[in-house]
């Protein structure tokens, strides 16, 4: 071995391992290589010198003593610019990192935490008032919910939380849970949907262990029953959950539920249940208002460390439709685009955005439309063509104007046209009326909005 | 090869130095082997998982000098079946070895001992005295606490302290900790090393009552004996500062008998859950302690004693079989409880002890 033989990029350290290991492979036994060189690396290159790192002492006096002159032979066949090898100790990788960790203290037992949390009480800890956004439409809700938590089993029992989906009523009742197992480590919190109830109960029928499946829902302190109204038309279930309900009852642990309907409206459902479900306190959480959806946006935003101009979210407020959740998938696609892009998008990117959000991609007629409205408004479909300005066939009739151009991106001289042979000008005053009005009035938001669910349908 | 081993001395030294052998498939045969030595200055035996080594000398009559390694397993089961008085004698020729007592004569096929690794020492003269069976009751004390998982070396080893005339031993897995310690007469240097549980629990078994030589660097300690010596390789790490979390107010202190808690508590384990648990009850009313297990398959218990309590009423779950450990660890009669508020770890002492404590986390209802 005179001049260097092979390449290997002598500023690469882990290459440079790898050639000696090779080398070093063909010359002794494998269970001498498996012991000796699995767990070695070289750790650094300096001055020539090459630092190699092993895991205890017992090593560095073995490749003192056994390799030594092997592992520099291949080292200098590969650069004559190392002079030697040296040995040294070092932590492995694993304990390395263990050593970062410690930083952030509290050591004691927080992987046990973590593991009861799922098993014992079902609830996601990611809801908690914290997160909550209370608006005028769900405060009543709130404070109920606050009420409920201070002075569990007493002051509203059971808290019944209703109202259409996407409007935050599973982060409501799962945030009491999480707030309760806060305030009352000792008390036990369970969180279940009925359908895993009803699930539960045909199971321990069909196991024969119908007893301990009564226990098991009778020890807790407060239960949360989310997505009541699929117990409609359970028979057994409902029974089940009556018995369970009047246990809990009687010893006062609190009890929460929650439907998309009042009790009154859920079908099929046994009127003794029905009339419990009543005897506390039944909530509605309506749709969030313009504010609320605003904040909610904000803080969506917030969350995802994306600032967004007023004027763009007040858009989104005003256009997305309906729930919360659907407020949350066009938070996501815009948070999605500002991590494309670097920049939060601007209004008119956020109005193409939405265009695919919008629900009413069918086609239908205008008489349709006129036909339904003037139904939900009591007035008779003909009346809206005349000319007459009475004032309970105005309304409507600009309404109709106004869905026509914003559901449907009816041209505005079309909408006259269609509607009577009416100037442009007049469909373009009404739509702006109704627009103006939207903003002060909630009556006319709900209705409007309720004409929309009528005409989807 | 030939020596001349007393029956009772080869038996006691196959015992300290077999543990200490390596049982792996991939690695090295000879890690798995104990080598024994015959030279001018008398008979040792030799064996490394190359964590921990023991060079141990063994008085023998040395008739020729030699090396030879055999497995432990063989040495082992021929040391448990020795059962007359006698001496014995190994002799090595090519690579069998003989083994003879007696009338009883066994022919082992030996293993290449060139591959027997070096048994290093700390690079350092500096040599401190201990009293073994000082050292061997600390570890025995703290050892149970430590974590068997690999996961967090640092945890997995027995934290060792020298301040100020006092030597304090500490080990946790995290769920729960114990710490011992130990006015010593001597001095020692300060120290601060973590040596991994496992290696320690080997180490106690084998070093004498008396006192002993220890010697140690940044990455190993070795125990020097009568010409004999065990070492074994320091975790590298600095242990979790672990006095913070000791609870500094309590809201509640029971003091109670031990042996009324030590029935009561094997009587109510009986009906844990599939989590061990046990809830602890305290009720500075009626001055009672209650142990309440519940267990939906097999049934539940309940147990109430009498117990000192001052402090506000709580009730705290726990693992018992984390409650069990400290008991064997005190020695004295009654013991104090001291719980802080939630999320705190309970405390548990022995009344007039200061010398231990044990921490025990409770657990999320």
């Amino acid at each position: 071995m005179n001049t260097p033989t092979h390449t290997v990029n002598t500023a690469d350290a882990h290459e440079l391992w790898e050639y000696v290991l090779s080398q070093i492979e063909l010359s002794i036994s494998p269970a001498n290589f498996n012991t000796w060189f699995k767990s070695s690396s070289i750790v650094k290159i300096e001055e020539g010198v090459v630092y190699v790192g092993l895991p205890s002492q017992f090593f560095r006096e073995w490749y003192l003593k056994k390799f030594h002159p092997t592992i520099l032979k291949v080292v200098r066949s590969v650069s004559y610019e190392f002079r030697n090898v040296e040995y040294l100790i070092v932590k492995d990788e694993r304990r390395r990192l263990v050593r970062e960790q410690k930083h952030d203290k509290p050591t004691i037992e927080l992987p046990l935490n973590e593991f009861y949390v799922n098993k014992s009480d079902n609830l996601n800890p990611r809801y908690t008032f914290d997160s909550f956004v209370v608006g005028s439409f769900n405060e009543l809700a709130y404070t109920a919910a606050q009420a409920a938590i201070n002075r569990p089993g007493i002051t509203y029992n059971p808290l019944f939380i209703y109202g259409d989906t996407g409007r935050g009523k599973t982060h409501l009742i799962q945030a009491i849970g999480n707030q309760f197992k806060k305030l009352y480590p000792n008390r036990k919190v369970y969180y279940l949907t009925s359908e895993k109830f009803a699930v539960d109960y045909t199971d321990s029928l069909q196991s024969g262990s119908a007893n301990r499946f009564k226990d098991k829902y009778r020890q807790y302190d407060l239960l949360i029953m989310d997505d009541i109204q699929f117990l409609s038309r359970k028979e057994k279930s409902q029974e089940e959950l009556f018995h369970l309900f009047n246990a809990l009852y009687d010893n006062n642990k609190q009890i929460v539920f929650s439907s998309d309907h009042a009790p009154v409206a859920i079908p099929d459902i046994a009127n003794r249940l029905r009339s419990r479900f009543s005897v506390g306190m039944m909530i509605d959480i309506g749709e969030p208002d313009m504010e609320s959806r605003v904040a909610i946006i904000n803080k969506k935003m917030a969350l995802n460390s994306v600032v967004l101009a007023p004027e763009v979210v007040e858009y989104i407020a005003t256009t997305v439709p309906g729930s919360i959740r659907e407020l949350e998938g066009v938070v996501n696609n815009i948070v999605c685009h500002t991590q494309t892009k670097g920049v939060p998008p601007d209004i008119a990117e956020v109005r193409q955005t939405l265009r695919s959000f919008s629900k009413s991609t069918k086609n239908v007629s205008v008489k349709y439309i006129v036909s339904k409205v003037a139904d939900f408004y009591g007035i008779d479909q003909e009346s809206v063509y005349e000319k007459t300005r009475r004032r309970e066939v105005v309304r409507p009739r600009q309404i109709i104007m106004y869905i026509l151009r914003e559901d449907f991106s009816v041209s505005y001289p079309t909408i006259g046209m269609k509607l009577g042979g009416r100037d442009h000008t007049t469909v373009i005053h009404s739509c702006e009326k109704i627009k103006r009005n939207l903003i002060e009035d909630p009556e006319l938001a709900k209705e409007i909005e309720d004409i929309r669910t009528l005409l989807t349908n | 090869m030939i020596i001349v081993l007393e029956k009772i001395k080869f038996i006691e030294a196959v015992r300290s130095v077999a543990r200490f052998t390596q049982h792996h498939i991939t690695s090295l045969p000879v890690l798995s082997c104990i080598l024994i030595v015959a030279g001018d200055d008398g008979v040792r035996f030799r064996a490394t998982n190359l964590e921990t080594g023991i060079d141990f000398k063994i008085d023998g009559i040395c008739k020729a000098t030699g090396v030879v390694a055999i497995p432990a397993t063989i040495l082992q089961q021929i040391a448990a079946s020795l059962t007359n008085e006698g001496s014995l004698t190994i002799e090595q020729t090519g690579d069998t070895a003989i083994i003879s007592f007696n009338n009883a004569r066994s022919v082992i096929k030996t293993i290449a001992y060139e591959d027997f690794p070096i048994i290093p020492l700390p690079t350092t003269n500096k040599k401190n005295t201990i009293n073994g069976a000082v050292f061997k009751s600390l570890i025995e004390t703290v050892a149970v606490c430590a974590s068997t998982s690999t996961v967090r070396p640092d945890l997995s080893s027995i934290a060792i302290f020298f301040e100020g005339g006092v030597l304090t031993f500490v080990a946790t897995d995290s769920f729960r900790l114990a710490e011992k310690k130990k006015t010593l007469q001597t001095t020692l240097p300060n120290l601060n090393i973590l040596i991994p549980a496992k290696n320690s629990t080997n180490i106690i078994q084998t070093i004498p009552d008396n006192d002993i030589i220890f010697m140690f660097d940044e990455h190993q300690v070795a125990f020097l004996w009568n010409e004999s010596i065990v070492t074994t390789r320091l975790t590298n790490g600095t242990y979790p500062d672990y006095r913070q979390i000791i609870p500094k107010k309590t809201t509640t202190e029971a003091t109670f008998l031990k042996k009324d808690f030590e029935a009561a508590l094997r009587r109510t384990a009986i009906f844990s859950d599939t989590f061990q648990k046990l809830q602890l009850g305290f009720d500075p009313k009626k001055q009672h302690l209650t142990l309440t297990t519940h267990n939906q398959d097999t049934g539940s218990a309940k147990e109430s004693i009498t117990a000192k309590i001052t402090g506000a009423a709580i009730e705290q779950s726990f693992n018992h079989h984390y409650l069990q450990t400290p008991l064997s660890l005190i020695n004295t009669e009654s013991i104090t409880v001291s719980a802080g508020s939630v999320g705190q770890p309970l405390t548990i002492r022995g009344v007039g002890d200061n010398s231990f404590l044990y921490l025990v986390m409770p657990m999320n209802q």
